[in-house]
């Protein structure tokens, strides 16, 4: 809590070196065009990178043009709609944690411990098991991760009042319930049909990005970011204390449902259309806030960003590097654990020599 | 305590109407009948079994196949029995369709209670998977064949130990005769299809949600399609993994192999597919979804002898000409003392989904 304090200060006195302050997001939104570059013109199909950049160009400035060959297919209609939706479920779900983080003034949080990953991967493997999916799929995941997050707020709401600590624990039992709801529907799926649909769509994956997905997930994903970077301000202002924030003139708990409300919609939004992807929410807000600092205004652009850039590098390698699709949970968490590890060792050790 | 009784009372009468069969049969075999199963253990059974659970998914419908009736199969997987529904079996035995697949969940951990249920004298359960899922069934006291799955010797071995356990040896006889008689068949002819006319075939194990393949090593599938003179595409893969269309589109199979597990799944999805429909094998109209007959025609079964004349046909048409329709009459009359309808066999190879598919003309009825 002090740390965000001083680090809110902090960013208010290094504010006088503009260039300097530029300086990581120039950085970061290179990352991201390599990124994204890269992944365009790598994967299991061979197109040389000039006839990829060829093809790119050419559909640039010709949007409307039949797609016919199977180098164009390869490029326009797998590779970039599974880059454009990596980039933005990464941005999304980065920019989640770095509001939950706030809100709970906790570098813990992620959207797992709200309980609404699960109550959003229990709606997707009940519309999986109904046989819905595309928008429909969508509705029930947005609103079954949304009651999960109620159901949150009605169990942590204790005498009119709403203490942190409660929150966190309800999202833990709420969390759990769900995810047993899963287990539960996994047990009675029909092993030949819905299971393998539901394990592999809870493992989370870009492989099945086409267009469409792209238009069912965009919206939310794009709505619930532009969103929360308006409340940026609000977000500064409850990483202070209920009282401090209350005297700045905020309403703590209100402000601090719709944030929760944005998060489910971005979560929902993603876990939708390519599973559940852990990691992202922690690692890409640790990191970013390092290179910074703590005001909202600076670090949610920032994650978006950064996060973009490393789930479309984690997916590129997930689907280039065998011949086999690698879940990408397990690379989520390879290179997120370590550099997790290294971030908090870090920042911990800064702290102390402070 | 009343209802337990009367348990008690049945069991007793079944117990003793099981030993009144015992003591019959006793009377002609003289000795136990003795089976030394895939993990090596003697499996002593008194008498022919006479009521029999099968917890791998094929062995249900290889039962009734062996004996020729739905007669002596008292449980089964879920999985078989979706099988059964699905395909022809149901038809054929309709009385397999009441069969109890309560016995086991579908990942083949018994339930013990509902096994005790229906009084087997035989279970048969995979070998070579841990003790988790067999040590409850030995615990109940019941006879337990283990079997192993995976190559045409198993599936031989398997099929002979079951045979020889209801007291039918010489039906297992005929069967492998016909299955070495084929084999042998279709090899001396592929034998001399030098290697560049082999096509690459591309067998997908699963396809509408994700996408996987396989393979070759210890792949019943690699090996059929090896035998009737094609090339597992998947060749490169380590056992049973997810890929994607950027991927296929890269092997760019000259055919391509649909499972039939899936029920919602047709060649349509490929020719729907904005990447696979420009594959090879969707150019050449050379996609194939795998029949479904007496069991699904992926996997070994007591019907494979048939899905390789159906594979030999499609992918060689110059070399072979196995005449399916009758082959397939034939083969039903003997397993299942069926006579096979044209309707019957259109169900079973998909004509209405894909008989407009390269090489399919030569099943027509005439």
């Amino acid at each position: 809590m002090a740390a965000t304090a001083d680090g809110v200060a902090d960013d208010v006195r290094h504010r006088g070196s503009r260039a300097g302050a530029l300086a990581p997001f120039a950085v970061f939104t290179a990352l991201l065009a390599l990124s994204v570059l890269v992944s365009l013109c790598v994967g299991r199909f061979s197109v040389p990178v000039p006839r990829a950049i060829e093809i790119l160009f050419s559909f640039i400035t010709n949007p409307g043009r039949a797609i016919e060959a199977m180098d164009e297919r390869i490029v326009l209609l797998v590779r970039t709609p599974r880059v454009v939706l990596a980039a933005f479920s990464g941005a999304a779900l980065a920019t989640a944690g770095v509001a939950l983080q706030g809100v709970f003034r906790n570098p813990l949080v992620s959207p797992e411990v709200l309980g609404i990953s699960q109550g959003a991967a229990f709606g997707g493997a009940l519309a999986i098991t109904l046989g819905i999916w595309g928008i429909p799929l969508l509705a029930v995941v947005f609103v079954s991760g949304l009651s999960a997050l109620i159901f949150v707020g009605l169990l942590a709401r204790i005498d009119g009042r709403t203490e942190i600590i409660t929150v966190i624990l309800s999202g833990m039992v709420v969390g759990s319930l769900f995810s047993a709801f899963v287990s539960l529907l996994q047990f009675i799926a029909d092993p030949n049909s819905s299971l393998p649909a539901i394990v592999y769509w809870l493992m989370g994956s870009f492989a099945t990005a086409t267009w469409e997905r792209v238009l069912i997930s965009a919206p939310g994903l794009l709505i619930g970011m532009g969103l929360l970077w308006t409340l940026r301000f609000r977000l500064n202002v409850l990483s202070l204390d209920d009282a401090e924030a209350r005297s700045l003139g905020a309403r703590p708990e209100l402000e601090r449902w719709m944030i929760f409300g944005l998060v489910a919609l971005v979560v929902g939004s993603q876990v939708a259309v390519s599973g559940i992807v852990g990691w992202i929410g922690l690692v890409i807000p640790h990191a970013s806030r390092l290179m910074v600092g703590h005001d909202h205004r600076r670090l949610l652009p920032a994650s978006a960003v950064l996060g973009a850039a490393f789930m479309v590098t984690i997916d590129t390698l997930a689907r280039t590097v065998t011949a086999a699709e690698i879940p990408l949970g397990v690379l989520t968490a390879i290179v997120g654990a370590p550099v997790f590890a290294l971030l908090l060792r870090r920042h911990y050790r800064d702290r102390s020599a402070r | 305590m009343l209802a337990n009784r009367a348990v008690i009372k049945r069991a007793g009468a079944i117990a003793l109407a099981v030993s009144i069969i015992g003591a019959g049969a006793s009377f002609s075999l003289a000795d136990d009948i003795v089976i030394t199963d895939h993990e090596n253990r003697e499996v002593r059974l008194p008498a022919p079994a006479e009521r029999i659970v099968t917890i791998p998914m094929p062995m249900a419908s290889g039962v009734i196949a062996l004996d020729g009736s739905d007669s002596k199969l008292v449980g089964l997987n879920p999985l078989s029995l979706t099988a059964i529904r699905e395909g022809i079996l149901g038809k054929i035995f309709p009385e397999a369709n009441n069969i109890s697949d309560a016995v086991t969940s579908t990942d083949f951990m018994p339930n013990v209670e509902a096994l005790a249920a229906v009084n087997p004298d035989l279970v048969v359960q995979w070998g070579g998977r841990g003790p988790e899922i067999v040590d409850p069934i030995t615990n109940a006291g019941l006879n337990t064949l283990l079997i192993k799955y995976g190559t045409e010797d198993l599936t031989r071995q398997y099929m002979t130990m079951v045979a020889t356990a209801i007291g039918k040896p010489e039906r297992i006889t005929e069967l492998v005769e016909w299955r070495d008689k084929v084999e042998k068949d279709i090899a001396a002819k592929t034998a001399a299809i030098p290697e560049d006319e082999r096509p690459n075939v591309l067998y997908l194990g699963r396809s509408l949600s994700d996408i996987t393949a396989s393979g070759s090593k210890s792949n019943y599938n690699a090996w059929y399609i090896d035998l009737t003179g094609g090339k597992n595409a998947a060749a490169e893969l380590e056992g049973s993994v997810s890929i994607n269309r950027e991927q296929i589109a890269q092997w760019d199979p000259e055919v391509i192999l649909l499972n039939s597990f899936e029920p919602n799944l047709d060649v349509s999805w490929v020719y729907n597919d904005p990447i696979l429909s420009l594959t090879k094998a969707a150019q050449s109209k050379r996609v194939y979804k795998m029949p479904l007959g007496g069991y699904r025609w992926d996997p070994p079964n007591q019907e494979s002898p048939l899905t390789w004349m159906w594979l030999a046909d499609l992918l060689h048409p110059e070399v072979f000409d196995y005449d399916l329709r009758a082959e397939m009459k034939k083969a039903y009359k003997v397993l299942y003392n069926y006579e096979l309808s044209d309707a019957d066999i259109d169900g079973i190879i998909w004509t209405a989904q894909q008989g407009d598919a390269a090489g399919y003309d030569q099943f027509k009825a005439n």
